[in-house]
Order: structure tokens, then sequence, then C-alpha cells
């Protein structure tokens, strides 16, 4: 072995990679890209580990991705003075979530859970099920060598954009890559890469050249039709649905026995989405037994005129402008169907289009 | 901890300033001990004590067991060290195996028998760090080795990081003399150390986790028949992600340990080119196939008390090996086929062998007939040599692969769906995989192969001397950016489990 060759070769190596990571860097950030953090199972983890030291004021957020737009966590905090714990997983029902939160004996605090009938409706076993039953299993096996792994890698993605697994890393710069589709195979959604961002309180926002592109927003609103050309038109039914309407009454009783307080919340949705949604999951047969049968307040966005009034830019989410007041507006709401001891500073309890039955 | 995280970059980091300090050679040894401590402990600290327990009464027990010479106490001072091993082994990786076939069994003769299902969690690498210590207390029992007169030299030995939870299975006479006096990396061995580091870590993330896993775990993960095409490319991608992974893992560690200037043991040489089972387990985790055939396989007997024997020693170590990966069938499917595979191979060369004797016996005027006959009864068309061994490395990698099934799939029905999927028997499933699906699996395939192929009769020291420098520094290069591009991945490696 000759040493310089060897030494030439490493040396060789140092500076050509670093050159690539430079350039790298610099080539995303020129492409207008926000800092965006991993949403994986160790910032779910570090997030879960707060759930102790919850309130009204400070609930646990569970579900898919619209409250993980719609709630604005900072403009939270503005009004009630502290931030809720963002637990909601996209494209997951959050019904592993409120099991795991309902066995946890330590567990006493506020959760809001949303629901978005195509995803919390699913059965056990379902896609969406078992994405949120992976986090809740790899909680209570984060080990100290993660957790250390965890806090290393924030350091470094605080000031790296290019470390975004989900829009720039190998396997989604393959993905794009355009080869053909093999005849009835299907490989998930392409969300394009400024869709959104993920902050580290995991809140999700979108980014500016998404609310100002309306070709970037039709490419979402092509991949919300293509997830639904893909699912079932129609929401389970029968003795299926009534299971899940009773282990969600289960979860939610074990809270409340605890002294936790439970409320669901239906965000908005417009356009064909909700068109669809309206159809698949019929909100009597749906949202209403959900209520009745697990005899839970909800705040559903249609019965507000201050939270319907909002045009979701690709028919699921809210711009981040706009949750910001859609957040203002919903804590007074929360505050008023449920009396729960929230610190309002100052802000006015918007009227209702419609008297709900409360149910709490 | 795993390699392939930043916290061991960290650990890695810290550790090599330690160990190039100015400080004597026992405080060095103790740093190490300590960080593979941590470095075990960092996983779940209180199996820490387990590996304690091993280390402390195998090194005592060697001990006892040099200076006794009666054959009786000496036996039971083995017994000791085999029991405590075997049975920590036993519970934890075999408990529930053992309790729930204990339960199958009663209700199959009509007692009905309902057992709490045991909670017990594997401890990390107990089947590598229990085989490591193992070699030890038998070869000072053997009088093959003699025991260690240090306890940290000993304790260093079983518990050194880079082999601790998933090999290469060390020997005592592979690490103990290098403890003995200082060791610290040559320049050359810590760039060529950094170097396998990269490349076990290229395969580990690269190849096995972003290439290949999702499309192995597609198709066994699904409980309805699918194409044989998708079939085929899941059997395919496991192939390929068992390797990378394992392979990849060994790999870091034997670079890792050259940086600290110390040398561990091949556990890897091409073994999907492999003509023949005998030379796939030449080559296949080496270190494991060697352990199984000198403290199992001769012991049996071996080769040495006829044909019969020697078929039942083959089946039995492969049994026993199969069940070393897992408790369940599945795994002892595994190893029985690959026990067959053997068997069968030992035949064909002793059918082959026969024939060529007494053709070459009928036939001494013509030497080069006798080859073209040994050729023959291989493979049915004449071919060249090298053509003829590339068609068996493939019909032996074809088999390997069909093994594979049984040890990917998660019980025998699914393993049997899949076989028939393979074969058209069920022809009718949908197709899962994407075209890119297919198309990193099949790449990756052919890539596999041909490195197999092309280096196995060399080796990668070899290879980085021959080879131009910019050139090793351009693939080192592309491994790196590969391995960046694909970021954080930290998975565990499959072998952790075993």
């Amino acid at each position: 072995m000759h040493m310089n060759h060897f030494s030439k070769a490493s040396v060789l190596t140092l500076i050509s990679v670093l050159t690539f990571v430079i350039g790298w860097e610099l080539y995303w950030r020129s492409q207008h890209l926000a800092l965006s953090y991993n949403d994986d199972e160790s910032l779910w983890a570090h997030t879960r580990k707060e759930i102790y030291q919850t309130s009204p004021s400070r609930p646990v957020l569970i579900g898919s991705s619209r409250v993980k737009f719609d709630l604005d966590l900072a403009a939270w905090q503005r009004v009630t003075g502290e931030k809720p714990v963002q637990l909601a997983l996209v494209g997951t029902s959050p019904r592993p979530l409120l099991n795991d939160l309902a066995n946890d004996p330590n567990f006493k605090g506020t959760v809001i859970i949303d629901v978005t009938e195509g995803l919390f409706f699913t059965p056990d076993g379902s896609f969406p099920e078992r994405e949120a039953t992976k986090r809740v299993e790899f909680y209570p096996k984060w080990s100290l060598s993660q957790q250390l792994s965890f806090h290393i890698n924030h350091l470094l993605e605080d000031h790296l954009y290019f470390l975004d697994e989900e829009r720039l890393s190998l396997q989604p710069l393959l993905t794009d890559l355009p080869i053909p589709p093999r005849p009835d195979t299907w490989g998930g959604p392409k969300f394009p890469k400024e869709f959104s961002v993920t902050r580290f309180d995991r809140q999700n926002v979108m980014t500016d050249a998404m609310v100002a592109d309306t070709s970037i927003q039709n490419q979402v609103k092509a991949m919300w039709l293509e997830i639904g050309s893909h699912s079932p038109k129609q929401g389970v039914d029968g003795p299926l649905l009534t299971a899940i309407l009773n282990s969600v009454k289960q979860s939610v009783d074990r809270i409340r026995a605890r002294g936790g307080k439970v409320i669901f919340v239906r965000m908005p949705s417009d356009g064909p989405f909700r068109e669809a949604e309206k159809m698949g999951y019929p909100r009597e047969k749906y949202w209403d037994r959900l209520l009745a049968h697990t005899q839970t307040a909800g705040i559903h966005f249609e019965d507000y005129p201050v939270l319907s009034k909002y045009q979701c830019p690709e028919w699921s989410h809210l711009a981040p402008k706009d949750a910001i007041t859609f957040t203002e507006d919903f804590i007074p709401i929360l505050q008023q169907k449920t009396g729960w001891p929230i610190n309002v500073n100052g802000a006015k309890v918007p009227a209702t289009t419609a008297s709900l039955s409360t149910h709490q | 901890m795993v390699f392939n995280s930043y916290s061991f970059a960290l650990f890695f980091v810290l550790l090599l300033v330690l160990h190039n300090l100015p400080l004597p050679w026992k405080v060095k040894k103790v740093n190490l001990l300590l960080a593979s401590y941590l470095f075990y402990a960092l996983w779940n600290p209180p199996f820490i004590l387990l590996l304690w327990l091993s280390t402390v009464v195998d090194f005592y027990a060697a001990r006892l067991i040099s200076r006794e010479q009666r054959p009786m106490p000496r036996k039971l001072l083995l017994t000791i060290s085999l029991v405590l091993n075997l049975g920590m082994l036993s519970y934890f990786k075999y408990g529930g195996f053992l309790l729930e076939n204990f339960t199958l069994l009663l209700s199959s003769v009509g007692i009905a028998f309902q057992a709490v299902k045991p909670d017990i969690i594997l401890p990390v690498g107990i089947s590598f760090y229990t085989f490591v210590t193992l070699s030890y207390t038998l070869d000072v029992y053997r009088r093959k080795t003699d025991p260690e007169p240090s306890f940290l030299n000993f304790a260093l030995f079983v518990t050194y990081f880079p082999h601790l939870v998933a090999g290469p299975i060390v020997r005592p006479e592979d690490l103990i003399p290098q403890f003995r006096k200082p060791h610290r990396a040559t320049s050359q061995q810590m760039t060529w150390g950094l170097f396998l580091l990269s490349l076990g870590l290229f395969m580990k993330v690269v190849v096995a986790d972003t290439l290949l896993a999702s499309s192995a775990d597609t198709v066994f993960g699904v409980p309805f028949p699918v194409q044989p095409l998708d079939a085929w490319m899941g059997v395919m991608a496991f192939s390929g992600q068992i390797f990378c992974d394992f392979a990849g893992y060994s790999t870091c560690a034997i670079g890792i340990s050259l940086c600290l200037g110390f040398i561990l043991p091949d556990n890897f040489r091409y073994p999907y080119a492999a003509i023949g089972f005998s030379d796939f387990w030449r080559r296949w985790h080496i270190t494991l196939s060697t352990w199984l055939r000198d403290y199992l396989y001769i012991p049996l007997g071996g080769n040495r008390k006829g044909n019969v024997r020697t078929y039942i020693n083959l089946m039995i170590t492969m049994l026993l090996g199969g069940l070393w990966h897992g408790a369940s069938w599945n795994f002892v499917i595994w190893g029985g086929l690959h026990g067959i595979f053997l068997c069968a191979e030992r035949l064909i060369r002793e059918w082959t062998g026969q024939r060529q004797r007494s053709f070459a016996g009928k036939n001494q005027a013509d030497p080069g007939l006798t080859e073209s006959m040994a050729q023959a009864s291989m493979v049915p068309v004449s071919l060249n040599g090298k053509f003829r061994d590339f068609g068996l490395a493939l019909l032996t990698l074809l088999l390997v692969d069909i093994t594979w099934v049984f040890f990917r799939a998660p019980d025998f029905g699914s393993a049997m769906k899949i076989l028939l999927c393979m074969l058209g028997v069920i022809p009718d499933g949908p197709a899962l995989l994407t075209s890119l699906d297919i198309l990193k699996v099949s790449s990756v395939t052919v890539v596999l192969i041909a490195c197999h192929w092309l280096m196995r009769d060399s080796s990668l020291v070899q290879l980085g001397k021959r080879m131009p420098w910019w050139l090793l520094s351009l693939i080192w290069t592309g491994m790196l950016i590969l391995l960046i591009l694909t970021q954080k991945s930290s998975n565990s490696f499959i072998y952790f489990q075993f």
C-alpha cells in the first residue's frame, strides 16, 4: 500500500465532497425554498414528551394535516400565552394517537382532535392507521442514542436547507425522474416541493410560492384528485363504523375519567374536495354520530361564519395568513363551546350560524 | 448506537481523538472499554449487566479450567460457562418460541394449556457476544489457547464495540494479542479504514435502505398474492438488501477498527459469485460459518465418521445455524434448505468424482476427455470454464434467493405464497411495484452480481492498490455524495435482531 496513493485520494475526496455540499446548499437556497424540518419519528417523539404539561390553553393537537396547517401555533400562543403540543400526523388517522393518550396514565390534559373523515374513519390495519401506529410504537423505543442524534440533527437542520428528507433527499429526487409508469400501479402522490414546509414545532405552512402561484396550487389539486381516484368513494359503514366509534368512545372516556378534556374539530375544506367528502362521508352519518356516540363537543367550521369564510388555495388547507386569523377566531369559539378556562387576551367571541347541541 | 447515526459520528470522532492522545496504553484500553460500554448502553442500559455477567463468569471459568487438571472438574466448569451463556441466549431469544411450541404440542395431544405470553426484550447482539465468549472458554478447555491473564484485555475482547452487536464473530486469537501491545492506526490504515467505513455506510444507507428495502417490504408485507414479476423483484430486493445491510455493517466494523489500529477478520467475500453452497458458506458470514464448523460440525464428527454421519452432521449444523438467526420455524427451514443443498452438492461431487475416476481409468490415454466429461456432468451443455462457472454461480444465487424467501417472510404460509407467485402457480395477483422500484432493484442486482463476479478472486485492498488514486477518489466521492443525498437514515441493521 502506498501512503501517497491513499492520502492523495482522501484529500481529493474531502475537497470534492465539501465543494459538492456547498454547491448543493447554494443551489437549493437559490430555488427560494424555505427551511423545513424533517417531520420524522424523532421530532414526533420529542414533541410527545411535552404532553404532561398541557392545559386548555396548551392543548395536545392530534389529527391529520389540516390541524397542522390551519391552527397557527404562534397565533395561539399570542392569544393564550401558551403554545399547543402539535402531535398530528400528515395523512394518518388520529385514532392510534388518541388510544395512546388514553393508555398513558400520566396524561390528564386537553386534547383537540382534528377529524378528516376519510382518514379518521379508516379501519385498523389500513395505511393511515398503520402509519400513526408506527409513531406510537416508536416512542417508548426512542433510545438515548437516537435522542442524541436528534439533537445533533436539529443543530444541522437549523442551518442547512438541503437536509430536507421529505423533499430533497435521494428518494424524492429519484421519484422525480421521468420514468413511464407501470400499468396498474401507483407510487403514491407527488406533491410539488413548494407546497409546504414543516417548522420545528411541527406546524406546517404553505410556502410563499405556493400561496402566490396558482399553477403550483393546481398541481396540489391534481394530487388530491389522484388520491381520490385511489381511495374508496364511500366511508366505512355498519359494524365496522360502530367498532370505530366504540373504540374512540372508550379512549375519550378514559381520558375524561382521569380529569382530561376532549373536543373534536372539523377544519375547513372546499371545492371538489369538500363535495367528495360530503358524498362519501355525510355529516349526519359520521360527524354528528361521532359527537353523539362519544358524547363529546365538536366545532365544525361550517357552523361558524368566521371559520367558514376562508378559501383553501388547494381545497384542503388554509394559507398561512388565513391560519393566523382562523386561529384567533377559533380560540374564543372553543372557549364558548366548552367553557374551558382558556386564557384569551381580549379576543371577541364570534357569532355562530347554527345552534348545535353541546354534548358536554 | 448504530453506525449510521449522528450520535455515532460524534462518538467516533471523540474516541479517535482520545485514542491518539499521548496516553499510556492501559489508559487507552480503559478508554476503549468504557466507550464500548457506552456504545452498548445507549441502546438499553440495563442489558449491560448481562454483558458484565458473561464477561466475569467466562474470564474466571476459563482461568479455573486452565488450572484444573482433573477431567471431571474441568467438564463441570465448562458446563457452568455453557449453561450460563446458552441459558441467557435461550431465555431471551427462544423463551417465547419454546413456550409457544410447548403450548401447541400440548394442545395437539388434547391438553388445553394457555400460557401467559412472555414479554421478553431481546438484548441487542446477545447471539454475537455469546458466541465470542463461548469460543474463548471452549478454546481454553481444549487447550488450544491459554487463558488471558489480563481482565482488561479479556473484557475488551468481548466488548470491543465494532464487533459487539453484529460481528464479525471474533476468536481470542483474532483480537487479544492485538490488545497486549500498543496499537495506533498508521495513516494508511486510517485512510483505508475511513474508506471502508464510507463503503459500509453506502451499502447500508444508500443501497439497502434507500434503493431496496421498500420493494422487499412491499412484496413481503402484503397478505395477498402478487404478480410473478413483483414476487421475483421482491425476493431479489431482499437478497441485495440483506447482503448490503449485513456486509455493510461488517465493512463499517472492520473500517472503524482499522482507524483505531486493530484488524478484524473478514466476514464476506463476494458471496453472490459463489459456485455451489460450500463455496457460498466460505464467502457468506464467514466468521459464523467457521464458528459452526469448529465448535459444532467438527465436534459432531465432521466428515470423519463415514458418509451418512457426514450428511447428518451437515444437516444438524445448518439447522442449528438457521435457528441461531431467530426463534422461528422459518429460520429452521432456511437452515434446512441450506443443509439439503450442501448435502446435494456433496453427493454430486462424490458422484462426478467417482465417474471421473472410473472414466480416467478407462481413458488414461486421453486426459482431455476426462476434463470434458467432468464439465458435462455439471452442466448439460459443453461450455468453456469461465462461462460455465458464471452459469453455476447464477444457479447458486437463484437457489440462495429461494432460501431467502423463508428468511424474510413473516411465516411459512407467506413464504409459500411468494414461492408459488414466483413459480407462476398463482399468476393473477395485482402488480405492486412501480417502474422506478423495478428499475432500482434490477439495476442494483445486476451491478451487485457483476461486482461480486469481477471481484470473486480478488480483494478490495488489492483493487484499491491497483486503481489510480484519482479513480479511487472519484468512487469514494460518489459514495459520500450519495450518502449525503440520502441524508440521515438511522434504520437499525437487520442482523441486530439476531
